[in-house]
Order: C-alpha cells, then sequence, then structure tokens
C-alpha cells in the first residue's frame, strides 16, 4: 500500500510516517500543506492519501478541499482525512462526492494503532470510516422529521456502527449478537427509515449518511 | 458655572489679595474683550436675521432661513470655541440642515437666538463697559497733562462725570481718581466676564439629550472594539492551542501508539519511539507555558507593571530602554493592555522599522497612565489591518483610552497611549 501524507505539524508529519513504516506500509512522500500534496500525488500515484484538515494558508479546511482536488486528479484515490475535532460540514462536504474509499478520522484515533490500521486498510479496500464521534453528531442532530426516533435502541446502535463503515460480521462482534440478529436490525431499520435494503457496505453508508443530510 | 471659570472661582476666596484680584481682573478683562468681538459678530447676525424677518411673511424669505441661521450657527460656534478654550468644553451642534422648516425645529436654533438677543445686546455693552473702566483710570492718571488741550465742553464733568475741572488745581485732582475707576474695575471685570460668559454657557451648550446620545454612539463603537478585540484575541489562543499544544499531544500519542507495537514486535526499538514522545511532550509543555504567559502574563500578577515591561525589553531584539514609573497598582485590564500595548509595539518595531534602539517611557499623571515607545527606525508606519497597530487602538479605544501614531517617512516614530486608570 503506497501512501502520501499531507500534515502541517513536521513532528506529527514524522511521527506518522515512522508509525506507518514500523508497520510495514510503503510512505512514499510527505508535504507540508495543500500544495506539495497535490504535487506528491501527481509524482507518486498513491493508493492512499492521509490528510490534515487544518493547513497553511488560512488554517480552515484546505485539507478537505485538497482531497477533493486529488481524488479527481486521480479517481480511485483512498483518502484518509484527520482532524483535530469532529466538524461536520468537513464530513458532509467531504461525503458529497460519495462515500466509498473515503475515511473521516479524530487524530488522536491514530494512538491506536491497530483499529488504525484497520480503518486505514478498510478505507484503501473501498471502504468507509467515519469517526464515531461524527457519527453520534450526526444521530443526534435535532430535526423537525427525526424519522430517527422510530429506530429502538439497538437498532441506533447498529445504524451508528454501520455509519462508521463496519461490516455485518464486524457489528455483530462490537454488539455481541449473531450475525442474523444484525441481519434482522438492518432490515428493520431500513424499513423505518423508507430506505430500500440494499447490500455492499459503503452503499449502506451512504444511503444512511444521505438521509442524516437531506433530512 | 462657578466652578468652571477656574482663574475667577479659584481665587474669590482669597480677594483681599490685590496681586491674585489683579490677576483676576486681566483674566476676565481678556475674555471681556474676547466676548466683545463674539457680540459684535453677534450684532451683525441678529441685524441680519431682522432684515430677513419681513420676507419671510410674503414667502420669498423663508429660503434664505437657513443661510442666515448658517450665519448664526457660525457665530455661536465661535462663542463656543471661545467659551471651550476657558472652560469645559462646548460641543458643536449637527450643521444647520437646508430645509428651513428643519432647520428652524431643530433645538439648538432656538436656544441660539435666545443667547444672540442676550449676547448682542448685553453681551456688547458688559464688553464696552468692561474695556472703558481701565481706559478711563489711564485718562484720568494723565489727565494733568493734557487738560489745557481741552474745550470746556471736555472739561465739564472731568472729575467723575460730576465736578468740571477748570483750572490746574482741579485738573491735578483728577489723577488720583484713577484710583476710583481701577478700583471699579477690579470689583466688577471679573462678575461681568462670568455674567457675558453665563448665557453662552447654559444656551450654547449640547442640550443633555444630545450629549448622551454622542455617548451612547462613541460607548456603542468603542464597545464592539472590545468584543472585536476579544474575538481576536480567542481566535489567538485558540490558534495557538490548536497548532501547537494540541498537536504535540496528538504526536505523543501517535508515537505512544507506534512505541506499544514496537514493544510487541521488537522490544529493543520501542526506546528510540518513547524518547521522540517524550521529546512531543516536552514540547507540548513548553508551548502551552507561552499560551497561557500571552494570555496574562504571571509577572503581571505577581510583580508589577515596571517589572513586566523591563521583560519585554530584555526579550526585544532591538535595544530597548524602559523608564516607568508608576507608583501603585493599576486595575488588571489597563496593566494587561499597557502590557499588550507594548509587547506589540516592540515585535511591530523588530519587524518592520529597522531601528537601532528603542525607548518605552511610561507615567501615571492623575487618573491617566501614559506609554510612550519611540524608536530610530525608518517611519512611515501605517494603521493598515495587518499590522499591529490596528490592534494596538482597538485595545485602546475598549478602555476608553486614546492612541496617536507620529511616524514620518525617515522616522522617528512616536507613540502615545493614554488609558484612564482612575
Amino acid at each position: 500500500m503506497r501512501i502520501v501524507i499531507a500534515e502541517d505539524d513536521a513532528l506529527l508529519r514524522e511521527g506518522l510516517a515512522l508509525l506507518l513504516r514500523a508497520e510495514g506500509l510503503d510512505v512514499v512522500a510527505t508535504a507540508p500543506d495543500a500544495a506539495g500534496f497535490l504535487e506528491a500525488v501527481d509524482t507518486h500515484k498513491p493508493d492512499v492519501a492521509i490528510v490534515d484538515v487544518r493547513m497553511p494558508p488560512t488554517h480552515t479546511d484546505e485539507g478537505i478541499v485538497a482531497a477533493v482536488e486529488a481524488r479527481r486528479r486521480l479517481p480511485g484515490l483512498a483518502v484518509l482525512v484527520l482532524s483535530a475535532y469532529v466538524e461536520q460540514a468537513f464530513a458532509t462536504d467531504l461525503l458529497s462526492h460519495g462515500s466509498s474509499r473515503l475515511g473521516y478520522l479524530l487524530k488522536e484515533r491514530v494512538g491506536r494503532v491497530g483499529e488504525f490500521l484497520t480503518a486505514l486498510h478498510r478505507v484503501a479496500d473501498g471502504g468507509t470510516a467515519i469517526d464515531p464521534e461524527v457519527v453520534a453528531q450526526l444521530l443526534t442532530r435535532s430535526r423537525p422529521d427525526n424519522r430517527l426516533e422510530r429506530l429502538s435502541p439497538r437498532e441506533r446502535d447498529v445504524l451508528a456502527l454501520m455509519a462508521e463503515g463496519l461490516g455485518n460480521a464486524a457489528i455483530a462482534e462490537r454488539l455481541f449478537v449473531t450475525d442474523g440478529a444484525v441481519h434482522k436490525h438492518i432490515r428493520s431499520i431500513f424499513a423505518k427509515l423508507d430506505l430500500a435494503p440494499t447490500d455492499g457496505t459503503d452503499r449502506r453508508v451512504a444511503a444512511v449518511l444521505q438521509y442524516l443530510e437531506s433530512a | 458655572m462657578q466652578a468652571q471659570d477656574p482663574a475667577t472661582g479659584r481665587r474669590r476666596a482669597r480677594s483681599w489679595d490685590v496681586f491674585a484680584r489683579a490677576r483676576t481682573t486681566l483674566d476676565g478683562l481678556e475674555h471681556l474683550v474676547g466676548g466683545m468681538g463674539t457680540s459684535a459678530l453677534a450684532l451683525i447676525a441678529l441685524i441680519g436675521l431682522a432684515a430677513v424677518l419681513p420676507f419671510c411673511l410674503t414667502g420669498v424669505g423663508l429660503r434664505l432661513v437657513p443661510t442666515s441661521l448658517r450665519g448664526l450657527r457660525t457665530v455661536a460656534n465661535r462663542e463656543r470655541a471661545r467659551l471651550s478654550r476657558w472652560g469645559p468644553e462646548i460641543i458643536n451642534p449637527d450643521p444647520v440642515p437646508p430645509d428651513w422648516r428643519t432647520a428652524i425645529r431643530q433645538p439648538a436654533t432656538g436656544r441660539e437666538l435666545l443667547w444672540l438677543a442676550w449676547h448682542a445686546t448685553v453681551g456688547l455693552l458688559l464688553g464696552a463697559i468692561g474695556l472703558t473702566l481701565p481706559f478711563r483710570a489711564a485718562l484720568d492718571l494723565v489727565f494733568p497733562l493734557y487738560w489745557p488741550l481741552l474745550g470746556p465742553e471736555d472739561r465739564a464733568g472731568a472729575i467723575l462725570e460730576i465736578w468740571p475741572a477748570d483750572d490746574l488745581p482741579s485738573a491735578l485732582l483728577v489723577s488720583p481718581m484713577s484710583l476710583f475707576w481701577l478700583g471699579l474695575a477690579l470689583a466688577l471685570i471679573p462678575g461681568m466676564a462670568r455674567l457675558q460668559a453665563w448665557p453662552g454657557r447654559r444656551l450654547l451648550a449640547a442640550d443633555p439629550g444630545t450629549d448622551l446620545a454622542l455617548r451612547v454612539a462613541q460607548l456603542t463603537a468603542t464597545r464592539a472594539a472590545a468584543l472585536d478585540a476579544h474575538a481576536a484575541e480567542l481566535r489567538r489562543i485558540e490558534r495557538s492551542l490548536h497548532d501547537g499544544t494540541q498537536n504535540r499531544i496528538v504526536a505523543v500519542n501517535v508515537l505512544l501508539g507506534a512505541a506499544r507495537r514496537a514493544l510487541a514486535r521488537d522490544p529493543s526499538t520501542a526506546d528510540a519511539v518513547l524518547e521522540r514522545a517524550q521529546d512531543a511532550a516536552e514540547q507540548a509543555l513548553s508551548e502551552l507555558r507561552a499560551v497561557v504567559r500571552s494570555i496574562l502574563p504571571p509577572v503581571l500578577a505577581d510583580r508589577s507593571l515596571a517589572d513586566a515591561l523591563s521583560g519585554l525589553a530584555a526579550a526585544s531584539p532591538v535595544p530597548c530602554e524602559v523608564d516607568a514609573d508608576v507608583p501603585g497598582r493599576c486595575p488588571v485590564s489597563v496593566e494587561a493592555t499597557a502590557y499588550f500595548v507594548v509587547a506589540e509595539a516592540l515585535t511591530n518595531i523588530a519587524k518592520h522599522s529597522e531601528a537601532r534602539r528603542a525607548t518605552v517611557t511610561v507615567r501615571r499623571t492623575d487618573d491617566r497612565l501614559r506609554i510612550q515607545i519611540v524608536d530610530d527606525g525608518r517611519g512611515g508606519a501605517v494603521e493598515d489591518g495587518g499590522s499591529g497597530l490596528a490592534g494596538i487602538r482597538r485595545r485602546t479605544e475598549a478602555l476608553d483610552g486614546t492612541f496617536t501614531l507620529t511616524s514620518p517617512t525617515g522616522g522617528p516614530t512616536t507613540m502615545n497611549v493614554s488609558l484612564p486608570c482612575g
């Protein structure tokens, strides 16, 4: 897996590279800003890009803009966005172009190396990784027509894990239930949210997020 | 009104002091003569208004009303300026509107008309009398020298306007009479000066409503500036916490994660990673310290403003001398602002001025803290959005202080900040 890292903080940039290289991953380039990042993407044609949201010059959403641009230049590029804090607007900006091969995680998740690597691989393999904090914010957002209130607490748990990008087996494992039970919950969720059930992890997440955005 | 009359008010209690009384009288005379100037103008304005009035009945004159009221306003503003030099400041009202109806309805207009009637008549008379008294004293003193030149009608009433002085003995008797006129001048002139100014102070002062509206506008503006300064400060703190401390701690976290993985895999490599993690933790601490310090420097709380400023000067890349004589403590907000102003100014000097040295002078006089920062750099400093100077102004005005900047091209640059610290 060939990786490019865009992060303006030198220490964090090197720390990330060190961590990933120690895990046997191929970090082909690191960049301190959006321009350097896009150049590295053009040069190295990586599989995955790990991008910080706030970068120079304005320290607002350069990373999001650069990530969208990088995916335009290199279709199929998996992007994992790292953010210092949850910003729902950034998440929806990013996901409005489709949720496949996308991740949005808080920076501190990197410290849990095992989970971080799982998320990284999931994104690289065409899946989605959304930070639980982001999902929680999306789910608790108050809306005039809150169809989510129809869900049972268990169904909400399942939906939250789905939104994070987990597959059925992983959800079953987290909730200590059988695959069959998860299947039943998901069918019920789609019915209550008026969504036609589909299979494929990213399409489910897309459906969930699209519902959350449009509501 | 007496309290606003420093020359006369202060010395009235010791009027037995002839010299003090003479000074007061001279002051009064000066004011009376100045008042006579404006009262002559007032007389012209009064005649002009009286001339326009008959035309108003036919309607033609109405178009002349704003013009003549503008003349009245000009004269009144001259009087306001004159009275402001002498006592408390009297603020000019808004200009006369072009439409005669609104011009007449302006509250200041009616009050100015009343003042005009008084000042053009009584004011002028008081001025004339005030000027005559010392003049008469001088003439009487030298009367024996020129009495032979006078005709009989001028000799009549030479003594106190009552008895004639037709021969040398009676002419000599006129000289001591100058003492009478002088006494009269000493007794009357200070009071006459106050009497002449009184209607102006009463009628030309902005009516209390206007005054309050101005103050409200000013307060609204400075309050907005305070909020701006506050928001900018919060943004600065948020930025330094986010870009510095938070990133360092994230790095610590990442490196600790890496170290744990290394421990599981090959413990001999873990130590190097842990060392980097510790470096990052130390950096996080030092950056946190810098952020905390920039919010309110502890030295300001523990020691004094002078000590805090000396610390700033020592850290300045441009050699800087601090001369701070601030007895006692000022309110925390004032000291923090003073500290910020000096810090920002020194940063600015180091960045832009190419100065070889700078001096900071801080003085507390009465209830104001005055700060002067001078550098010998190339000058030409301007207050645009980007420079720290705009920030200095915002912070200063937020405390109702004033900020002035003099920076001719070629230098030197002088910054003056005055903060109320009552």
